[in-house]
Formats: structure tokens, sequence, C-alpha cells
């Protein structure tokens, strides 16, 4: 779960289009006889400098989450759908209510120092991850293992163990939940479950430099601010072997920068699109353009204190006005350039659980009659007075202002009233405000899953549990009957069914809109010319397995 | 002299204390909470985060967090960065890469800034003192990130004739078009002082006086035009060598070299109050000592100033 600070947070894989371009280009022939074929090419990506060591739980950014993945493989691991296969679970059986899960792994497995895989290479890193004296960042996302709280206490001994943990054998243990969840075997495939070998204990500051795992690649070499390197790892045993040689994150600090080196050959792949090149990259004849909707999710928020917008009739009259007189399909298209689509849902259209066919969903299409009409209606109950006004906050530099100022407009424009923007000088002083609860205005949220499932992107938002401070749910929404239907997603049987209860959920916050759902911003970035296999996966991240050249 | 110097040094001591303590109260002062940041928008655990503060000071007051730095300074530990490396080791990256590109630079205003300027200005009015006089002003005229962006594009991209970034360890081909674009403005002002300085004093008598002695023309412009109209030109080049090293930021970006700017600014982002006042402090020191081994200088160009 994490927000996104950029407005045009745009990680791409070329690789839908790449193919389609070189299938145009003639070239079909010879490239589709070498997509097949690996090759020893190591391959320079774009990255840059992680904020901590690489270590899979103190890590929540893609600086290193990146290298990360490449470097541990987990329980499960997802397609480019998203959609989660066993990688080293044999299989994980839920008991009836979902509260224990016994996890089976398949033999064989060996981290790249020559140790084998076992069940306390994950229940002991699970524990030292969750245990608050470790100080790891992702601690909070084992929060739903039995345990846990008791591992927050100051002065816990750095090698507690989760009391919700148990190995029976080498290759068996069983995870006690706190409560039912149906998503836990999807969770286990995020980047903080990998498993660690045991040296990392003697060590973890210098294991985070030169990290040991169990993934596709191995580990060569990192040199600060220079580049993170990685070559294949031959003893893999997964699901998603390297077609390459090797993956060099190269370090860069602008993406302006990265974007120049795409055009001159040096970089072969860069899965964000520098704002100053939004408009002209899918026509850059020096580069492949890749462009589709993608895993970030935008909207703004009220808070559900704001006058004249709380969760009552005359709120929600107006929200919906409010929603209703935005023309997101013009914003889209102007403003972000293309690489953006407009919203239809709580989700996003690469998450398994996506639907465009929610009901109530004619709230996000622009409609300026029927916004002036629900405006209207909302003023017979409480009068919209002249010194009242609508603003609208952000942060100021992720490239929010030219969206936000159409916003404001558009609801000038449309309902004849008094809005605006204001603009906070950075992401971090701006979250500041909104866990603090400063901010008395409607304001901009983003959001992209850790893993793919409509789960993680409704409980941490609006769940009540995840109100008042607890969570991300910023504006304290709180509806009994949108939990009710997490919690049957919680114990149902198959995704599919949990999927339809989270369909259902949507469809209240339609109705309720705690936040307003305004585009997807889209997978986008450019590989250099010749790279083949170049495609994003569903956060937006390139497959660096696929990439040949 | 000696005593001359060592006033000087001394006063270095006072003006180091009072830039650490307004660039520490300055970044303390930022918005927002670099340990919140790093939980980036998921709920903050506050058991995690507080294990973090204390690791690093951050839950003393400020003025307390300004003296435990200090104390530690003394003794040659800066702390560490919040990704675990040490301060020391992360300013020992950037700054060679840093000095080399500011060095680079500074060789290429000065030699080509010195030679444009006094050929412009021992041949004015001809169509050559005209050429140079416009491209000096469209260096000036135009910001350093658009020369940068412009040049990385034709030369590197384009034309492929020098690589399109620096990257990490970066040599001398690499670092040559950063170097022209950081050194280009200084360059054009330099052209423009030496232009002036050489037309006004060509007319003086001395020079007058020294050619009507018979002294050769070469000699004469080497040992009085020139010596004479250099003493401003040191100065600028001087003081610039400290902006050339602080002012990189912007080239540093565009061509992607790791060196001080582009570290400072991640500092800054991330709210790594030791990092930001450690490489502050040595841009400080930079500043002082190029301002003193100037004021030597003139001493040496100009034998009518004496230190005591």
């Amino acid at each position: 779960m994490k927000k996104v600070s950029r407005l045009s947070y745009m990680a791409a894989a070329g690789s839908a289009l790449a193919l389609l371009l070189s299938g145009c280009g003639g070239s079909s022939s010879t490239s589709s006889s070498s997509t097949s074929a690996s090759t020893n090419e190591v391959m320079n990506v774009y990255g840059c400098e992680p904020q901590n060591p690489l270590i899979p739980a103190n890590t929540n950014e893609n600086c290193g989450g990146n290298p990360i993945d490449l470097l541990f493989a987990k329980l499960v691991t997802f397609d480019t759908k998203g959609n989660a296969k066993n990688e080293v679970a044999k299989s994980i059986t839920a008991n009836a209510d979902k509260t224990v899960y016994t996890i089976v792994l398949k033999s064989g497995w060996k981290f790249s120092d020559g140790t084998p895989v076992t069940s306390e290479s994950f229940t002991k890193a699970w524990s030292y991850a969750a245990d608050a004296t470790n100080a790891q960042v992702n601690a909070s996302f084992f929060s739903l293992i039995k345990g846990y709280d008791a591992l927050q206490a100051k002065g816990t001994a750095s090698d507690a163990q989760l009391s919700g943990l148990k190995v029976n054998s080498d290759t068996e243990f069983t995870v006690t939940l706190n409560a039912p969840s149906s998503i836990f075997p999807t969770m286990v495939g995020y980047t903080a479950y990998a498993p660690l070998p045991t040296s990392f204990y003697k060590d973890p500051k210098a294991f985070g430099e030169k990290p040991v795992g169990n993934g596709p690649y191995k580990f060569k070499s990192w040199t600060h601010n220079q580049s993170i390197d990685l070559v294949k790892n031959a003893d893999y045993k997964g699901v998603q072997p390297a077609k390459n040689g090797g993956v060099d994150f190269k370090v860069y600090t602008d993406p302006d920068a990265a974007y120049a080196d795409v055009q001159g050959g040096n970089l072969d792949v860069l899965e964000t699109i520098p704002s100053s090149d939004t408009q002209t990259f899918q026509t850059d004849n020096t580069v492949q353009a890749y462009n589709k909707a993608g895993s970030v999710f935008q909207s703004f928020t009220f808070p559900s204190t704001l006058t004249h917008f709380k969760l009552d009739k005359e709120g929600r009259l107006r929200r919906a006005a409010v929603s209703m007189s935005i023309d997101r399909k013009t914003i889209v298209s102007k403003v972000l350039g293309g690489v953006g689509t407009p919203a239809v849902d709580y989700t996003s259209p690469v998450t398994p659980g996506y639907s465009d066919s929610l009901t109530g969903k004619d709230v996000l299409s622009y409609n300026p009659t029927e916004a002036k009409k629900l405006w209207k209606e909302a003023n017979a109950i409480a009068p919209w007075s002249s010194s009242d006004k609508l603003t609208f906050a952000y942060n100021a530099d992720g490239g929010a202002k030219p969206v936000y100022d159409a916003i404001a407009n558009s609801v000038k424009n449309t309902l004849g009233i008094d809005a605006e923007t204001n603009p906070y000088a950075t992401f971090s002083a701006f979250r500041q405000a909104i866990t603090d609860r400063k901010v008395t205005s409607a304001f901009r949220t983003g959001w992209q899953a850790d893993y793919p499932s409509a789960e993680d992107y409704l409980t941490p938002l609006y769940s009540s549990s995840a109100a008042d401070g607890n969570g991300s749910n910023d504006g304290d929404y709180k509806n009994p009957a949108f939990d009710a239907l997490l919690a049957k997603a919680d114990q149902a049987s198959s995704t599919a069914d949990a999927n339809k209860y989270y369909q259902q959920a949507e469809e209240l916050l339609l109705k309720d809109l705690p936040a307003v759902p305004l585009y997807y911003s889209n997978a986008a970035g450019v590989a250099a010319k010749g790279v083949k296999g170049f495609v994003l996966n569903w956060k937006n991240v390139p497959v660096y397995q696929n990439l040949t050249k | 002299m000696g005593k001359y110097l060592l006033r000087r040094i001394l006063q270095m001591i006072p003006v180091i204390l009072g830039t650490t303590l307004l660039i520490y109260a300055l970044v303390f002062a930022l918005p927002g909470d670099p340990v919140r940041a790093m939980f980036g928008a998921r709920p903050v655990n506050e058991a995690v985060a507080a294990q973090i503060r204390s690791e690093y000071n951050l839950d003393k007051p400020f003025i307390i967090q300004y003296l435990l730095f200090l104390k530690n300074a003394l003794s040659l530990n800066f702390g560490m960065t919040f990704s675990g490396q040490p301060v020391i080791s992360v300013i020992g990256r950037a700054f060679p890469v840093t000095i080399r590109l500011a060095l680079m630079a500074f060789v290429f205003e000065g030699i080509f800034g010195v030679i444009f300027g006094v050929i412009s200005g021992l041949k004015k009015g001809k169509w050559y003192d005209s050429v140079i006089l416009i491209v000096s002003l469209l260096l000036i005229s135009v910001p350093t990130f658009v020369t940068g962006f412009v040049l990385q594009y034709f030369i590197g991209v384009k034309w492929r004739i020098l690589p399109v970034t620096a990257g990490g360890s970066p040599g001398f081909l690499d670092l040559l078009m950063p170097a022209m674009v950081l050194g280009s403005v200084s360059m054009a002002y330099i052209i423009r002082l030496a232009r002036t300085e050489v037309s006004s004093n060509i007319s003086e008598d001395y020079v007058r006086t020294a050619r009507a002695k018979g002294m050769s023309n070469r000699s004469v412009i080497m040992r009085h035009i020139l010596r004479n109209s250099l003493i401003p030109v040191v100065t600028y080049l001087g003081t610039d060598i400290g902006a050339l090293m602080g002012g990189a930021m912007i080239t540093e970006r565009i061509f992607n070299i790791q060196g001080v700017g582009n570290t400072l600014y991640q500092a800054i982002l991330r709210g790594e109050g030791p990092l930001v006042v450690s490489i502050v402090t040595i841009l400080v020191l930079v500043f002082v000592v190029c301002n003193l081994v100037v004021d030597m200088l003139y001493a040496v160009l100009d034998p009518r100033i004496r230190y005591a």
C-alpha cells in the first residue's frame, strides 16, 4: 500500500506496443525467431539510489524494491496481469474460517550461498520484520499475524518470534492470523515477505549491502550512486527465469537524463516518462514507446467533517455534483498528454477485480446539467452562501498543478461557485498535514497497491479500521455496510467470489464518494531501439526477466 | 604576511560555526517529518518510528542535536545517513567527481575566456570581435539548463560525438560536455571582463611609454597590458571556483553526475540534516579558502599591494 507522490507516476514497460511495432515494421520474421532465445546480454535499466540497505522488510520504494524483487523469490509470484502463482510454495491452504494457513514449500530451493530455503527462512524473516526493535519500515505488513502486538513493546528482544508462526517441518509451517483473511495468499507475494538466509541475522547491515537471495538473479555488486548489478541465477527454480545474462540498475537522480540516455541508446529501459516528454514520447522515433492503463489510482478525498460535504444527504448531493462537473476525458487527453485513463471504479484496470460496469458509475462521467441539478437540490437543504468556497489541496512537487487548476476551473464554470486550489510545497509536508487532519478542504489522494488485489485499494483507504489515523483512510469515511462487505470478502471461498463482494462495496463508495475517482495514471515508458520483450507488469514495473537485445 | 594569513584563518572559525548553525536550523525547520516520510503514506508504525528517531537523535531538542553533531564532527564523525552509510563516505564519493568537473570547467573558462577576451580587446571593432561579443552575450542570457539540454540533444543524442550522460565514475570524455556547459556562462563573463580591461589598458600612458622606448609588441602585451588586465579576471576566477562546485547542481542533474549538487539535492529532499550541513560546511570552506588565495594572488600580480 503506498501513497503515490507523483501525479504522473508512470512506470511502464513497452512490451505489447513494442511487439506491435516490430510486427508492423516488417522485421517480424527476424525478431520473432529470437524472442524465445535466451541471451547472455546484460540489460542496462533505469534505477535510483535505494533509501535503505537492500533488506526486503526495510524497503518500501521502487529504487530498492525493484532489485530486491529480482533477488528474492517469495511464496507466490505474480504474472504480468497480477494473478498469483505459487513459486516457493507448493501449496497454501486455509482452514474453514480463513484464520489458519498451512504452507507447504517445494523442496530443492536454495539461496545463492548454497544454504537451503526452509520453513525457518520464512518464519524467522517475518518475525524479524515485525519486531519493532529492528525498526523495519514494513513492520506493519505483519500486523495481521498473531503475536504482532507483543513484538511492538519497547525492549523486545531482536530475535523474538511471532507466536502465530509454527514450524512443522523444514518444508511446512502454519500461520495463525488475528482475523479471517482471504487475501493472505496474495499478500505473501509482496517484497516484505521474502525469505532470508541464516547469514542475514549475523550482520543485517552488511547483508543489506550484499544481499543473498533465491530469486531469478544473484547479487553481483552495488556501487553507491552508480549502479546495482545483478547476474542471472542459474540455480533459480521458479516460474520466471531470466532470459538475459543480467540486469544493471543504473542510478539516475533525474528521469530527464535517463530519457536522453534511452534516446542515445545507452540505457535499455526506462519505466517513467519525465514530464517534459509526456506530450512527445509516443511520436519520438528514437525510442520504443509504451503507454497503457496502469495501476496508480488518482482521486481527491472529501474529509467527512467538511462543511457542506459531510456524509449526509446534502453532502452526498454536493459530492456527486462536483464529481459530475469534472471533465475527466479532456483533462486526461489535454493536461496529461494521454498518459492517463479516466477512472470508472475504485481499483485499477490492471487489478484482478476491476470492473468498468459498476452500478452508479455514471457519477464519474461529465454531466454539467445533472451536476447543476444536484447542486440545486443540495442548496434546497442548506444554502451555499456567497462566502462559501470549495478548495482543493495538493502537493506541488509531483506535477499535479495543471490537473488541479483544470479541476477547480471545471467546477467553477459548471456549478458557478467559487473554487480554488491550495498547493503544499512538498509531498511529505502535504502528507503530514493530512495525517494530522489539518487539511480543511478536499485534497489530492493517489494510491498504488503493493499486491495485485482489489482489497489493497479498498481496505486501507475506506474501511473504518483505517480511519482516525490508524491507516490511510484520510477522509475518516465510516460505513458499517461497507465494512461488512469487506469482511464477507475476507471469508470468501474464491478470489472470484471475493471480487464480487469488493465490487458491491465499491458501488457503496460510488454513492457516498468518500474519494472522487479521477483517473488511473498510465503505465508508460520507453525502451531503446532493438530491445525486445519490454512489458510492464501490474505494478508498472518492467518484467526484467523477459528483456533481451 | 604571516600574521595576516593567521588572522584570516582564525576568522574562518566563527564563519563556519555560524553557517553550520544556520544550515542546521534551516534543515530542522523544513516542513515534513523525515521519519514519517520513510513510511510513504502507509500508516506510521510508531514503535518503529521511535526506534529510528532515537538512532539518529531526532527525538532530542534542536540545540542538543546541533551540539551533538558538532561534538562528533570534531572527532571527524559526521554521523550516518538514513540509508546507514557514514556521511563521510558519501562525501568522499561525491566530492572527487565534482572537483574534477569544477576544475575542468575552471580550466575551460579560464583558458578560452582569457584568450578570446584578449583577442577581442586588442582588435576592437574587427569582425571577430563582434562575433565573440555576440556569442558571449548569448551565453550570458541563456540559462544553463537550456544550454545543457540543447548540447546534450545535439552533441550526445543526435550526432553521438560525446557521451549523453556522465554516469557513475565519469572519465575525461564523459565530463567534457558538462564542464563546457558549466563553465560557459563564466567564460562569457571573463571574455567581457578581459576585453574591457585590455582595451582600456591599451591606451594607458605606460603602454605608450613602453612602446616609445622601443619595446617589442609582444613584451608590451605580455608584461604590461596582460599583467594589469588580469587582476580583475583572477578575482573573478577565484570566487568562481566556489560557485562552480556549489552551483553544479543543475548541470549534474542534466548529465546525471553523482556529485555534490545531486547529493545535496537528495539530502534536502530526505531531510538528512547531518549530510546537508557537512556538505555545505565543506562548500563554505572552499569559498573562504578561495577568497584567501585570491587575496594572496593580488600581491603577486600587483607589487603595490602589501599585506601586513
